[in-house]
C-alpha cells in the first residue's frame, strides 16, 4: 500500500468555505426543504441501488422505490448481459408494470391490461391491438432512466438528461479506490428499517467517530484506537464538491477492529481470551476458511490512503444518501433512502468473502452480529434526536472539529439547493 | 418415553441446548431477545469449551449438505455468535437501549445471502 502524503492542516482549515459556525436544524425538520431536496438533489443525481452480483443472468430485474425522486425505477438484465433501466409506469393507464422488488422474467407484463415490455423496455405486445388508435408503438416504450455501473455498483439517475456522467460525478474522489476486490465479496447479509428521521440526521449519525465512545461503549468503542487524549479521532478526512472520505484506526489487539488478523496465521492480535473468548474462539477456528484469498494488489492506493498501520476501514460518503465502508476484507454498503422530511429507509448491508468450513462461516457470524447490534446502537439515537429537534428548542447544533462530515453534508445540501434555484428554468 | 436424538452421538452433552439451532438469523435474535440472560450464559458456557470439536466435525461434511443433526449443530454452532454480544459486552439478552432488532428486519431471502 502507499501512502498518500497527509496534509497536515486540521480539516477546517483545509475547507475553510464550510466555515465553523453552528449549523441550522430547520433543513432537518422542514417539510418545504424536503421539496426542495427533491427538486434539486434526488432528481438530478446519480443514486445506488444495488450491486451486479444480485442480477447476474439475463431476464433477472430489481425494482427500487424512490419517493424523493417521485420515482419507482426498474433495473433490467437484457439477453446481451447489459443493464437497462427504466421507470415502473406502464404506458397504458400508468399503472405498476413490477409490483415486486425482484425477480427473473423474459418479459414484463402490466397485470392491469397485459401490455408487455421487453427487458429494455421496448413496447413488446397489446392485447387488442386493433382497437387502439394510431399507437406510436416506439413512443409506448417504458420512459428510460440513466442507469450506469462503478466498479460493480448500479446507480441511476432520473434526470432525463443527467447533467454529469457517473464517471465523472465519482471519479475526482472515488477513482483512486478503483481496483478494490469488491468482486471477492459475494456474501451479502442485509437488514432494512424504516427510521422516524431525516435522511441527512441519519447519515450524520455515522459519519463521525465521536459518538463511538458513548454509543458504542459496551461494544466496539474499545476496538478503535484512541489518540494521545484518549478520544476517538480519524485518521484523516477529505472532501469535495459532493462526496467525502474518513478513514478509522482500530485497536489491533481486538477481534473486530483488526479485520485483517483472520488472514495471519500469528495470534498476537487476539483479544485476551478472559474477557471474550467467544471472540478468541471466532478467530481462531475462522482461519483459513476464506473461499478467496486477498494480496497486495487488491489494495488501490487510496484504501488507508494515509497509509496508517492500524488502519481499520474508511468511511466514503457517496453523495447524497450511499455510505461504503471498506475495509481489507469485506464492506458496508448502507443506503439512507429519503421517504420524506422524517422518514428514511435504511437498507444496511455487509459484503463478505464466501466462508467454506464450519469455523469460517461461525467467525463471519460473530461479526456480522457484532456489526447488527452496534447498528441497532446506531439506529438508537435517531427518532429521539429527530423528535427533539421538531420541538425546536433548539435552531442550531454545534460541530467541532472532526463532526466536519456533518457540516460537509449540510453545506452540499444546501449549495445544491441555491444553485438550482438560481439557475434559469 | 424415548426421545429421538436431535444431535449426533458426539454431541449428546449439548443436547439440553438444542433449541438454539435455529435455522435463521431472525429466528435465532428473536430466541436471543426473549431468554433470560442466564439461559444466554448457561448456552455459552456450554458450548465455549465444545466449539472445536463441533467444527472439526461439521468440516466431514459440506456445509450446503449437512445431514439434519448436523444442520442443528451448525446452527447452535453460529448461535453462539449471536448470543456473544451479551455474553462478552452487554451483560443482557437485548442492545442496551438500543433500537428494536425486531424492527430492523434481516432479509433472509436476499439472493446473495449465504444459504446457511
Amino acid at each position: 500500500m502507499k501512502a498518500i502524503e497527509s496534509d497536515r492542516r486540521s480539516l477546517h482549515e483545509r475547507y475553510p468555505y464550510l466555515g465553523t459556525a453552528p449549523v441550522p436544524i430547520d433543513p432537518y425538520i422542514s417539510a418545504d426543504y424536503f421539496e426542495r431536496e427533491k427538486r434539486h438533489i434526488f432528481k438530478k443525481v446519480w443514486q445506488h441501488v444495488g450491486r451486479v452480483e444480485e442480477m447476474p443472468n439475463p431476464g433477472d430485474f430489481i425494482q427500487v422505490d424512490l419517493p424523493a425522486s417521485d420515482a419507482s425505477v426498474i433495473v433490467t438484465r437484457d439477453p446481451g448481459g447489459e443493464l437497462h433501466a427504466m421507470h415502473n409506469v406502464c404506458s397504458h393507464r400508468m399503472n405498476k408494470v413490477v409490483y415486486e422488488s425482484r425477480g427473473t422474467a423474459r418479459k414484463l407484463y402490466c397485470k392491469f391490461h397485459g401490455w408487455s415490455y421487453n427487458l429494455d423496455g421496448s413496447l413488446s405486445g397489446i392485447p387488442s391491438e386493433h382497437s387502439f388508435f394510431d399507437l406510436d408503438r416506439k413512443a409506448c416504450a417504458l420512459t428510460p432512466v440513466a442507469v450506469a455501473t462503478w466498479e460493480g455498483f448500479i446507480f441511476v439517475n432520473v434526470d432525463p438528461k443527467p447533467s454529469m456522467k457517473l464517471s465523472e460525478y465519482l471519479g475526482p474522489m472515488y477513482a483512486q479506490l478503483e481496483g478494490y476486490p469488491f468482486h471477492k465479496l459475494t456474501a451479502c447479509y442485509s437488514w432494512q428499517t424504516v427510521v422516524r428521521a431525516n435522511w441527512k440526521l441519519a447519515i450524520d449519525a455515522f459519519q463521525e467517530t465521536y459518538h463511538v465512545a458513548f454509543v458504542h461503549g459496551p461494544s466496539i468503542a474499545s476496538a478503535l484506537r484512541r489518540d494521545k487524549g484518549g478520544s476517538i479521532t480519524p485518521i484523516d478526512g477529505l472532501c469535495d464538491d459532493f462526496h467525502r472520505r474518513l478513514s478509522i484506526a482500530g485497536n489491533p489487539k481486538s477481534v473486530y477492529g483488526n479485520p485483517k488478523a483472520i488472514m495471519e496465521n500469528a495470534t498476537g492480535a487476539a483479544p485476551a481470551a478472559g474477557q471474550r473468548p467467544i471472540a478468541a474462539a471466532a478467530l481462531r477456528l475462522g482461519r483459513n476458511g476464506m473461499k478467496t484469498t486477498f494480496d497486495p494488489s487488491d489494495y488501490p492506493a487510496g484504501l488507508n490512503w494515509t497509509g496508517d498501520p492500524d488502519w481499520a476501514f474508511d468511511i466514503n460518503v457517496v453523495f447524497p444518501d450511499f455510505y461504503l465502508s471498506l475495509r481489507p476484507n469485506y464492506m458496508q454498503a448502507y443506503n439512507f433512502r429519503p421517504i420524506s422530511h422524517n422518514e428514511t429507509l435504511f437498507d444496511a448491508r455487509v459484503y463478505y468473502p464466501e466462508m467454506t468450513t464450519a469455523g469460517g462461516r461461525f467467525y463471519q457470524e460473530y461479526m456480522k452480529i457484532a456489526l447488527r447490534d452496534v447498528l441497532l446502537e446506531d439506529l438508537s439515537t435517531l427518532e429521539h434526536t429527530q423528535s427533539a429537534c421538531e420541538t425546536r428548542a433548539k435552531s442550531h447544533m454545534q460541530l467541532q472539529e472532526h463532526e466536519i462530515m456533518v457540516r460537509h453534508n449540510a453545506w452540499v445540501v444546501d449549495r445544491m439547493i441555491r444553485e438550482g434555484e438560481a439557475a434559469p428554468s | 418415553m424415548t426421545h429421538d436424538r436431535l444431535l449426533p452421538g458426539d454431541f449428546s452433552d449439548l443436547e439440553p441446548f438444542s433449541a438454539w439451532g435455529l435455522a435463521t438469523e431472525t429466528a435465532r435474535n428473536h430466541k436471543r431477545i426473549d431468554c433470560e440472560q442466564a439461559e444466554i450464559e448457561a448456552f455459552a458456557k456450554a458450548m465455549l469449551p465444545r466449539l472445536d470439536a463441533v467444527c472439526d466435525y461439521l468440516d466431514a461434511f459440506s456445509l450446503d449438505a449437512l445431514p439434519e443433526d448436523a444442520r442443528r449443530l451448525y446452527f447452535m454452532l453460529v448461535a453462539v455468535a449471536e448470543i456473544a454480544p451479551c455474553v462478552e459486552g452487554y451483560g443482557s439478552p437485548r442492545v442496551p437501549n438500543g433500537y428494536d432488532s425486531r424492527r430492523f428486519r434481516a432479509q433472509e431471502d436476499f439472493p446473495l445471502r449465504p444459504r446457511v
